[in-house]
């Protein structure tokens, strides 16, 4: 009995393997390119401060992956935005939970690695 | 009128190793491959109960730790190397097998978020050895599970092929888990 219970829990195992690896080719994130909401609520909201490609400017460089460095896990920048902190304002009472999202989203791949 | 054996032609003991030893290479190589070559989402997939995705997966890590130590102890009891219990009961190899599966069945979620979110970097002496040891475990995992169904191995493999997938965990949770509860630049909180 035992011994079926470690079979089953064997084959449950590779199962989820198999699960995983087809998780890992079919979920990509969905596009975060030049022209989709992110890149607009940019423009209209970071550019000025971030640079109109994420370059830099008053406000510290985003694009090339700086972001991401500083930034390991999506949810904590979105908290970033969202709170804001010393010299970036806070954005969590302008922009709606989804449009963080976006945005957040845009500079981490929108803006070029 | 004759008789006509068709044996199987008998495959040498170091030819079965070195196909091992390919196999394992190739899921290293292949999970390396795609950490390089896909492009990182750094987007936490999932957190359950914890606060965060990296929460999960240092403390995932932590219990795989302890289930492959669990483990440790059951195969040394196997090969007689500890006498406690005294009297070996019956179910002790698939307990060791159960546990074993465990501990890999929780490195998934792990694999799957350090993969999906980070792929394979080189930021820091800590990161690429994380990614290093992270692409062996599962290559030493494969050489392990090849090593318990292919029959006429020296009894040296397994022990081998155990001792380096519980090294690369150990060494997946020094430069993970470890950083986390020690390190004043990780994410807090603890869970």
């Amino acid at each position: 009995m035992f011994a079926k219970i470690v079979n089953a829990v064997e084959l449950l195992t590779a199962v989820g393997v198999v699960v995983v690896i087809v998780f890992l080719f079919a979920n990509e994130p969905g596009s975060a390119g030049a022209g989709g909401p992110g890149a607009q609520i940019f423009q209209a909201n970071c550019a000025s401060c971030h640079g109109a490609n994420g370059e830099g400017g008053i406000g510290p460089k985003l694009a090339g992956g700086a972001v991401v460095s500083d930034f390991p896990y999506e949810q904590n920048q979105i908290a970033f935005v969202a709170k804001g902190r010393g010299s970036m304002p806070a954005f969590g009472g302008s922009l709606s939970a989804t449009q963080l999202r976006q945005v957040v989203e845009y500079t981490r791949t929108g803006l070029g690695r | 009128m004759t008789a006509t054996a068709t044996a199987r032609p008998r495959v040498s003991t170091t030819t079965k190793l070195l196909l091992m030893l390919v196999a394992g290479a190739a899921v290293a190589v292949a999970v390396g491959v795609y950490g390089n070559e896909h492009t990182p989402t750094a987007q936490g997939p999932y957190r359950l109960f914890f606060s965060g995705t990296i929460q999960l997966k240092v403390w995932f890590a932590t219990t795989a730790l302890v289930l492959a130590g669990v483990q440790l102890l059951l195969a040394a009891r196997l090969y007689d190397r500890i006498k406690i219990p005294r009297q070996a009961p019956a179910w002790l190899g698939d307990a060791h097998r159960l546990v074993g599966t465990a501990a890999f069945a929780i490195t998934l979620p792990v694999a799957y978020s350090c993969l999906w979110a980070l792929g394979f970097q080189s930021t820091s002496t800590r990161v690429l050895l994380h990614g290093i040891f992270g692409c062996v475990f599962y290559g030493a995992f494969v050489v392990k599970v090849l090593g318990v169904r292919v029959r006429g191995l020296p009894g040296w493999v397994l022990p081998i092929a155990g001792g380096l997938v519980f090294a690369m965990l150990v060494g997946l949770f020094v430069t993970s888990s470890v950083w986390f509860f020690t390190s004043s630049s990780a994410p807090r909180p603890l869970f």
